[in-house]
């Protein structure tokens, strides 16, 4: 019995080095967030003040947080489905026997690596109005310019090209992992009963990549949720609130207007919505993936 | 070898053998060699098009500034100005800024090498009662967006009087969710006799973990050590928030600074491309090297969902 609760405590003695700062850093805080969106507090003031759901219903009442948790959507949208949906067609078209398709991975996958500061810097000067590469482009289709960051319709869509640009490689080599481990013989099976290619994409390719495409959707919302950099650089949620996510609301509510308790409350609510979005996630996948 | 390094290994061989066997064949009908064509085509036009605004960067910072703000653009600079790049080092302590990152990082990583490995062995390879909740945790800790937490995050650092400090740097980073899992998916993969074996020839846990495990998962070490340094280097908003002294600003902090501040902002164009261009340097260098190891991060992130 004695040798058992020492054998445990060895056990537990291994997981400290990680566990502790884990409680720290992620768990601690995820509980005191919580008490403080019932709270009211400046950073100064000696006391926390204990306010109930005022904060939640101050934000539940008020257009400001309606218009962020719009903007979040649209921007979770915006850059979820073109990065799961692009990575796969850039997938599918490298994947059949082509060869030497290395250096053309390489590029594809390299904006992944790089500092989203630096290269947000970058594409602020391609979103330039008067001389910027993207109006240069723009022109060349024959559409008139744009005044991408300065302008509140275009300034969102920006942020979402710069936020695909930098994942889209990403979940493509997401998928040539998938890709390559389909099953040849079911493939092969399929195209003697006749089917084209587009039955077996449908019938045999999209079912047994969905675990691939399930982890991807929730990995990337979570990640859409998060963003900060490329908004912090480009627009700094403006113009006009047009790029202010939740998440750039929180920030701003916690570290420009030193309001505690309202960017607690607008976290609290960033997590559910995470929860849910992941719950939900599971709930469907047990009906609709396919896992081999 | 673990599993997937060997069914990769079987996989190259098949791709090999499969180009044998196409190049053997004389005849490609014509449709598809057109078809191959066009794809191919189409590939490098996306890539090109992707690796375009690296391209923009570093030659943007070669251009004076009377040629960056010229309509229609010039594609190739009309004359060479490396010194925009020796402008803009020396205008911000940039080797500064770069140093404090890769210090940083290169910690943050040797820390975690260590707690992540001995979580991982602990969840795949010892007997305790609290298993279960602490895989659950860390499983969890995958889903929470750790930005949303900042603000008690950044309270608590206060309370350790560790804002503003290289020790806040680390120790705030000093655990992550995705190493533990990279290591444990690998550690599932090493037969647990291997533990046995050792414990009956009188082995510590502690050293059948590094001598006997540890080598044998050698590639998950060289991925999360890689992908934790990336992290770390091109970490931003976390690091700008505990840290106000200039000397102890992350590159992308100090690169951001330099944009903003000292008049620059929109002003000296040619100067902030070669900024960005020498502060993504070092990434695209340790790209160009280890792309391979980089790449197949994804190979077994994909299995964490798998679990």
């Amino acid at each position: 019995m004695r040798l058992k609760t020492f054998r445990e405590g060895e056990a537990v003695l291994f997981t400290l080095p990680a566990l502790v700062p884990l409680l720290v850093f992620w768990f601690g805080p995820l509980g005191y967030i919580v008490y403080l969106s019932f709270t009211e507090w400046d950073f100064m003031s000696p006391e926390k003040l204990f306010v109930g759901l005022e904060n939640y219903t101050y934000l539940l009442t008020h257009a400001d947080f309606y218009q962020a948790l719009k903007i979040t959507l649209l921007f979770g949208l915006g850059t979820v489905i073109p990065i799961i949906v692009g990575g796969l067609a850039l997938a599918l078209l490298m994947n059949s026997k082509l060869r030497s398709t290395g250096l053309f991975r390489a590029m594809m996958f390299s904006p992944w690596v790089t500092p989203t500061v630096a290269v947000s810097i970058a594409w602020s000067w391609i979103f330039e109005p008067e001389v910027g590469l993207a109006n240069l482009v723009l022109g060349w289709i024959g559409i008139s310019p744009v005044g991408w960051l300065q302008d509140s319709t275009w300034a969102l869509v920006a942020v979402m090209i710069v936020t695909v640009w930098k994942s889209i490689g990403w979940s493509m080599v997401f998928y040539l992992v998938a890709l390559r481990n389909l099953p040849q013989d079911l493939m092969e099976a399929a195209a003697i009963d006749g089917a084209n290619a587009w039955d077996k994409f449908r019938g045999i390719t999209l079912p047994l990549i969905s675990p691939t495409t399930l982890f991807l959707s929730i990995i990337l919302t979570i990640q859409s949720l998060q963003a900060y950099d490329q908004i912090n650089v480009m627009t700094q949620g403006g113009p006009a609130g047009s790029t202010r996510t939740l998440l750039y609301m929180y920030y701003q509510s916690a570290f420009e207007s030193f309001n505690v308790g309202e960017a607690s409350a607008i976290a609290v609510i960033i997590i559910l919505i995470c929860v849910l979005l992941s719950g939900l996630s599971f709930l469907l996948s047990r009906r609709l993936v396919h896992y081999s | 070898m673990n599993i997937t390094e060997s069914r990769k290994v079987e996989q190259e061989r098949e791709l090999h053998r499969g180009s044998q066997r196409e190049r053997s064949s004389k005849f490609v009908p014509v449709g598809e060699r057109l078809g191959r064509t066009i794809r191919y085509a189409l590939l490098a036009l996306i890539s090109l098009a992707m690796a375009f605004p690296f391209y923009w960067m570093v030659t943007s910072g070669l251009k004076t500034n009377d040629e960056i703000w010229q309509f229609p653009p010039t594609f190739w600079p009309e004359s060479i100005n490396w010194s925009n790049y020796a402008d803009a080092w020396n205008s911000a302590p940039f080797a500064r800024y770069m140093f404090n990152s890769i210090f940083v990082a290169v910690c943050i990583c040797a820390i975690q090498v260590v707690n992540a490995s001995m979580m991982a062995y602990a969840l795949t390879h010892m007997k305790f009662r609290l298993k279960g909740p602490f895989t659950a945790m860390v499983l969890v800790g995958y889903m929470i967006p750790t930005t949303a937490v900042y603000l008690p995050s950044y309270m608590i650092l206060n309370e350790l009087h560790l804002l503003d400090s290289y020790a806040g740097l680390i120790i705030s980073n000093s655990v992550s969710v995705f190493s533990i899992f990279l290591l444990r998916q690998a550690f599932m993969q090493v037969s647990h006799e291997l533990v046995e074996a050792g414990q009956l020839d009188g082995a510590s846990h502690f050293r059948i973990l590094w001598t006997i495990m540890s080598p044998l998962i050698r590639s998950s070490f060289a991925v999360m050590i890689l992908i934790t340094f990336i992290e770390q280097y091109n970490n931003y908003f976390w690091p700008m928030l505990i840290t106000k002294d200039p000397d102890l600003r992350l590159v992308s902090a100090g690169l951001r600074g330099f944009f903003v501040e000292g008049g620059a902002y929109g002003l000296a164009w040619p100067q902030i491309m070669a900024a960005s261009a020498f502060t993504i340097a070092p990434l695209l260098v340790l790209f160009a090297f280890a792309q391979k190891t980089i790449m197949q991060s994804v190979n077994m992130s994909a299995g964490v969902n798998k679990s």
